[in-house]
Formats: structure tokens, sequence, C-alpha cells
């Protein structure tokens, strides 16, 4: 099934997205970039970044901008500001309507934002591997009926299925999913490269309506960048007494620094402007060193922020709606990076703003969004959770081991093979844990259940597998298998998971202010463990040797034991790990015995109960690994 | 008994309906579940495909970004050069620029070449002759053959 692109053609840039895997995603053109510059040399073919490049040297045929003349007469007013100002020249083509001239050849509106969507398609298709015919384009809310159909004419010259033309607020709600709010009242702020768009729109099941547009048309980034030039020009010239705004090459300097310096500050509070060697003189060279603060920034574009109170106010007017009605605010466009515009936007509607999306980014997810609720991708969606908290058992000396770790997307499935921590042991318990911290008595238990008729064998040598499956519903079954006789014992946990938001954040702070304590706690019980399992593998050991090993080794290592076992509860970690060592070391000897006399090396299989029991990653996702492994212990 | 049969024959027909629709509802569901199934997991593999691609791409990309955010300074002291002539300087400048290379940097030659919209970035139009670059303002530079940063150029025009 072929994927949807959703596109948000802009004035200035365009940007596209599409869904994979359930979420929206933006992608790169062929130049890497996640936006695509809405230029266009139609003679020549040239779209996006080539053609922004080579704009001075061919100002005539560079078409920019094309979005402000789209489905318009060649009358309409707009039309006439935009001729008088802009390098290429704009005709009146079939029906009155406003078209572009280049090298002779009349083109569209249509036909030029249709060489800007066919370079899209064609890099996405480059990238996601695969045809895409399909396309939802956004426009701005307040185009009427002749601008969409020719946004939708653009689209299907560029060789797509236009499945919906939607209106960029509706697309940035949208990314929010602010869908699924039942009759909430929205106010988009739009401030992007060249225009300031406000909307006000209203949800109710699922569908967006427009109440009230308003903005201007030429309000954007580049008016911000402009003041910040000029505001250091007039510093270098009252400093150096040189005017720099005729030098072609320092003013392309100090315009990257320009936008560089005012990118900055919305993560700093004060830069520096520093461009060497800027021009020079008769006196030799000059360079230009200049602080800017983050306040004087605000100060120099106040004028322009304060532009988009106005039509905040007469949106809100038209809308019928007051402040105190709006229920959200999403923030969209590059601008609406600056803190200031963010506070302003704030203090207005006295509510803080959706801004967590990439806000160039967000009408092209949007769109994408808006794709998937028509291939029903969205839904899907919903389904696919992750589990909140850590889910596992309790293993020997109260640990909780884990098997399915938080943020974990489910459905999944994880097993893990333990064993009996006593010899004879013929029952387990396993209790099923929650939680994220070390210890089992920390963790929510969700359920317990025994498995019985575990035929007696000495500790660690039965094994037992553990199975969590969380299905697609949330639901959680733990079994537990005994590998020899196949006797399995199962429990199903519904909505175990079924935490509120809080419980979990509360579960996982705690366990992050527990962390340091947790894990000593922990590595205490291991230490006992391993402490104990060394205790049982040297007893065997002795037993099974016989007397293929001297009296006198066998009296070393059963006084060790005895060392050990007297107080494994009491001594500190660091004695018992120094116990452990000792013993281990004088075990070696019996090897060393066995093999002077050639024979078997008792013991040897079970060395293993209690060494590196947490290895989770052990036994991942059903994968038939050979069964040995005998990765923890289950209490009895 | 004929009116048994017509009261009985009713609701088996209904039953009957009642059944062909369910098998329709499933099949239509098990048909978009096959759909969705099948479009999860072909973006799974793109997505690996993608992860692996992006994982060979990774060193250059750490490269680029490094590289960019040096070029400044390398143009500043190439300015700095430009004004004192200083031989120590030279020397640095030549062995930093051996640098460059062995990691995969070339410049671009712009200079007297005709303007290049995929390596160069027009600046000015001055006198001259048409579509050829008159000078290059800030150097230009590619990384393995694939464009770091553009050229910043002159370019003629009658």
């Amino acid at each position: 099934m072929s994927k949807i692109l959703g596109i948000d053609l802009g004035t200035t840039n365009s940007c596209m997205a599409v869904m994979e895997g359930g979420s929206a995603k933006v992608i790169p053109n062929a130049e890497g970039a996640n936006t695509t510059p809405s230029i266009v040399v139609p003679d020549q073919n040239i779209v996006g970044i080539p053609a922004k490049r080579q704009q001075v040297v061919n100002p005539k045929n560079t078409i920019f901008s094309i979005k402000r003349l789209m489905g318009r007469r060649f009358d309409d007013p707009e039309v006439q500001r935009i001729k008088g100002d802009y390098p290429y020249e704009i005709v009146e083509g079939k029906n009155g309507l406003a078209c572009v001239e280049v090298e002779g050849k009349t083109y569209t509106p249509q036909e030029i934002s249709a060489k800007i969507l066919a370079k899209m398609k064609t890099d996405a298709e480059a990238f996601v591997g695969q045809k895409i015919t399909k396309a939802i384009i956004t426009v701005p809310a307040y185009f009427n009926d002749s601008q969409r159909t020719a946004t939708k004419e653009a689209g299907q010259i560029a060789g797509f299925e236009v499945d919906r033309i939607i209106n960029e607020p509706t697309a940035s709600s949208l990314a929010y999913g602010l869908d699924k709010k039942a009759n909430e009242k929205i106010v988009v702020y739009d401030l992007g490269g060249g225009t300031f768009d406000v909307s006000v729109l209203e949800i109710g099941d699922g569908v967006f309506e427009v109440k009230a547009t308003n903005g201007d048309t030429y309000l954007g980034g580049d008016d911000f960048d402009q003041k910040v030039i000029n505001w250091l020009l007039e510093e270098f010239k009252k400093e150096n007494g040189v005017d720099l705004s005729k030098d072609r090459q320092a003013m392309q300097r100090l315009k990257d620094a320009a936008e560089k310096a005012k990118i900055e500050l919305s993560s700093t509070l004060e830069t520096e402007i520093n461009i060497p060697f800027i021009t020079a003189d008769s006196s030799g060279p000059k360079h230009l060193n200049i602080k800017l603060t983050r306040a004087k920034l605000e100060q120099l574009v106040d004028e322009l922020i304060q532009r988009t109170i106005k039509p905040m106010e007469n949106a809100l007017k038209d809308s019928g709606l007051s402040k105190s009605d709006i229920n959200e605010v999403v923030l969209v466009g590059g601008m609406t990076r600056m803190p200031k515009v963010t506070q302003v936007v704030k203090d207005f509607f006295g509510k803080e703003p959706n801004k967590s999306i990439n806000p160039d980014e967000v009408v092209a997810l949007g769109a994408a969004i808006q794709g998937g609720v028509l291939t029903g991708d969205v839904k899907d969606v919903l389904l696919l959770d992750v589990t909140p908290l850590t889910l596992g058992i309790e293993t020997l000396g109260g640990v909780s081991t884990p098997l399915i770790n938080r943020n974990t997307t489910i459905p999944t499935q994880k097993s893990q093979v333990f064993s009996t921590a006593a010899d004879s042991q013929t029952s387990v318990e396993i209790n099923v844990l929650q939680g994220e911290r070390n210890m089992a008595s920390d963790n929510k238990s969700l359920g317990r259940f025994m498995l019985d008729g575990i035929p007696p064998a000495p500790r660690g040598i039965p094994q037992i597998e553990v199975i969590f499956d969380i299905d697609a519903n949330g639901i959680l079954n733990v079994t537990a298998k005994d590998k020899a006789t196949n006797k399995e014992q199962k429990i199903t946990i519904q909505g175990g998971t079924g935490l509120s938001k809080e419980e979990v954040e509360k579960m996982v702070k705690e366990s992050e202010l527990h962390a340091d304590e947790d894990k000593k706690r922990k590595e205490e019980v291991e230490t006992r463990n391993l402490a104990d399992g060394l205790c049982y593998t040297a007893e065997k050991s002795v037993k099974d040797a016989g007397d293929k090993i001297p009296e006198d080794l066998k009296k070393d290592i059963e006084e060790k034991v005895k060392g050990i076992r007297d107080n494994l509860q009491t001594d500190s970690v660091e004695t018992l790990k120094q116990k452990t060592q000792e013993l281990s070391s004088i075990l070696q000897k019996i090897g060393e015995h066995m093999y002077k006399q050639g024979g078997p090396t008792p013991g040897s299989q079970d060395q293993n109960p209690g060494n590196g029991s947490n290895d989770q990653d052990k036994g991942k996702d059903g994968d038939n690994k050979k069964d040995e492994p005998v990765e923890g212990e289950i209490v009895e | 008994m004929k009116e048994n049969k017509k009261e009985g024959g009713i609701p088996s027909k209904k039953i009957q309906e009642n059944y062909e629709n369910q098998i329709k509802e499933l099949q239509d569901k098990v048909e978009s579940l096959d759909n969705s199934w099948k479009r999860a997991l072909a973006d799974y593999s793109n997505l690996e495909k993608r992860t692996a691609e992006e994982k060979e791409n990774f060193l250059t990309i750490v490269k680029i970004q490094i590289i960019e955010s040096f070029l400044p300074f390398f143009d500043n002291l190439e300015k700095i050069q430009e004004h004192l002539k200083d031989e120590g300087l030279h020397l640095t400048l030549k062995d930093l620029q051996k640098a460059l290379k062995n990691i995969g940097v070339e410049e671009i030659e712009a200079e007297g070449k005709d303007f290049d919209h995929n390596f160069m970035e027009a600046i000015e139009v001055q006198p001259g002759e048409k579509n050829k670059v008159l000078k290059v303002i800030q150097k230009g530079y590619l990384l393995n053959g694939n464009l770091l940063r553009p050229a910043k150029v002159a370019v003629g025009q009658q």
C-alpha cells in the first residue's frame, strides 16, 4: 500500500513528512536538509538550495514566494503590490489569472509550485525506497476556493493524487494530538520566515472548524534578521566611521553573523559577534567585535513582536471568543523559538503554549498524520503502547530480577531460565513484580503462584523457564515451566500495568532517588548468595572426590566453608568477599589433585549457581539458546 | 405445519444473513489487519536498512559537523595571513591545509571557472565576463567529493 506524503508547501520553505512505524517522520531532501527553500528556476528546472545559490546572478528567472500568487487574479491588489517589489516578471495569464514569465515562457503558479512538489516527491521516494503517489498538502486557513484548487492542481501536475488539502493550523493541531480533545478552542500562532498567521479553531468530534484567521503577510524571521543587521551597521559606523552597507562582501558576512547571533540568543543570554577583517581603510584592516545581549535583541525586535498582538486580538474578536475561552495555544514557525515571542503569546492568553515539536516541521508532521488517519495507520498507533514500568520476578535474597524493562514496546515476550535455591526443592514460588527498584520488597507485587512437582534434585540443577508475555492490550501472562517434566503453571494479570501516570512517575522517581542504596543492597545479597553457593559446591566436590584428595585439603576446605556459613548473614560484604575468594582458590586444588590422578572432575557442572545471576539479555525473546545457563535462583 | 414452516423460515434466513454479514465484516477486518501488519513489517525492514546506512554515514556526519564548525577559523586565519604575510603563519596554514586534505577535505576550485550553482553561491555580480567567477569571497570545500560548503563567489555580468 502506497504511503501518503504530508507536504507543508510554504512561502519561503517547504517541508515533508510521512508516517513510518506508526509515527510521523520528516523526510530530508537530497541535499540532506529537512526543509527545502521554495525557490525555482523554471526554465532550467533548478529547485531549492541550488536555486537560492544562483538567485543573485539570475534574479529575473528565479521565482520565489510563488505561494503569494497562487490562485490570484492579475488585478488582485496583492499581486500588484508584489509586481512592483519582485525582480521576476508577473503577467496576466488565462482567465485573468496571475502568472510569471521566464525567458519568454509563461508559467502558472501551479506549474512553479509543481516543480517544488516534484522535487520533494523524487527525494521522498529515494528516501523511503518506494513510489509515493498520494499527498496531503497544507494551505493557510484563509486560502479561498480558487487558491485551494490551484494548490491541488499543483500537486496533480507534480504527479500526485492529492488526497486532501488541509489547513496549516489544523495540521499543527493534529501534530500535537489535539484532535482527541472534545469541544476545545485552539489558537495557532504561526510566525515563519516571511508571513505571520494566527488562527482560531474549534474542535468537535475530531473535526476542526476554523472560526477566524488574521495575520500579517509581510512579517517574519527575515525582518528580525534585518533589525539586527541594521543595528550592527550603526554600531560599526559609530565606532569606526565606516558604512558597511554598500560593501556586498561585508554585508554577506554580517547577514550570516546576525542570523547566527539571533539563533544563539534563543538559548544564551549574551553572544559576541566577531567578524575579523570585515573591511579595511587607509589606517589598515578593521574588525567587527560587538556584544549582543538577549535583552538588546528583544528591544531591537520589540516593534515586530508587538505587531503580532493586534492580529491576535482581531482573530479573537472575529471568532466571538475571549482569551479565557481558549484551551490550547500552538506555536508554529522558526521565530517562535525566540523566548520573547513565546513569552508574549503566553502573557496574551495566560496559558503555556504547545511548543515541544520542531516549529519548522510541525505542519508537515501534522499533514503526514492526517495521511495516517486516512490509511488507517494512526488507529494502529494507539495500540502500540509501552510498559511504563519494569516487570520481573523475585529471586534468592529478595532481589527483583527484571525480565521486561520499562519503555519496551508491546506486544512483547521475554523468557529466562531459573533454578532452585536448595537441594531437593520440589516447588518454586513465582512472585511477579513491577517497579524499578532492585529489591523485591520495594516493588509492587502483581501476583504470585507456585510451580510444584519438580523432581527432587540438587540445587541449581532443575531448569525452570519463566516466560513473560504482554499482549497488545497490556495483559500480562506469566508462565513457569519445569523443563524436565514440562509441567507448567501460569498467571494472567489484567490491567496490571494500568497504573495512573502519577503513580508511574512516582515509582520511577523513587527508584532514581534510591538508586545508590538499592545497588548496595543488591550487591550485598548477591555476595551472600555467591558465598552460599560456593559453600555448597565445595561440600559437594569434597564428597564426590572422596579419598582422591588428601585429608588436610579436605579439612582446610571444610573449615573455610564453616567460616563462611557461620557468619553468612552477619559478616560485612568485604569480609565475605574475601572469604569467598579464599575458598574459591583452595577449591581449585581439588581439580589439580583430580587431574593428577586422571579422574573426572566432580562438581564442575554446577559450579555456576548463583554466578552472574541477573544476566538479563540471555534467553531473549524466546531464542532457543542452549539450555544450560542457570541464570538465577528462585526463592523457595 | 405450513405456518410453522413459514415462521421458522424467516428467522433462519435472517440468521444466515447475519452470518453472512459477520463473515463479510470479519473478512474485511482480516484484510485490513493483514494490510497494517504488512505495512508495519515493511516499515520495520526499511528502518533496519536505513539504520544500517545511517550507521555507515555516521562517521561522515560527525566529520562534517566538526569540520564545518572549524572552517570559519581557517577562513579568518587566511584573512589574517593576507595582511600579516608572516612566514610562521604561512607554514602553519600549509600544515593545516595538508591535515584537511588527509581527512578528505578538498577546496572547490572556483576562480575563473563558470559559475556552478551546485558548488557555488553567488553573493554579488560585478562587471566582467558573463557567468564567470571573478572572485572567491569565501572558499568552498568538498568532503570526499561531496559538498561540504559552497564557495561564495562574485560572478561576472555585462
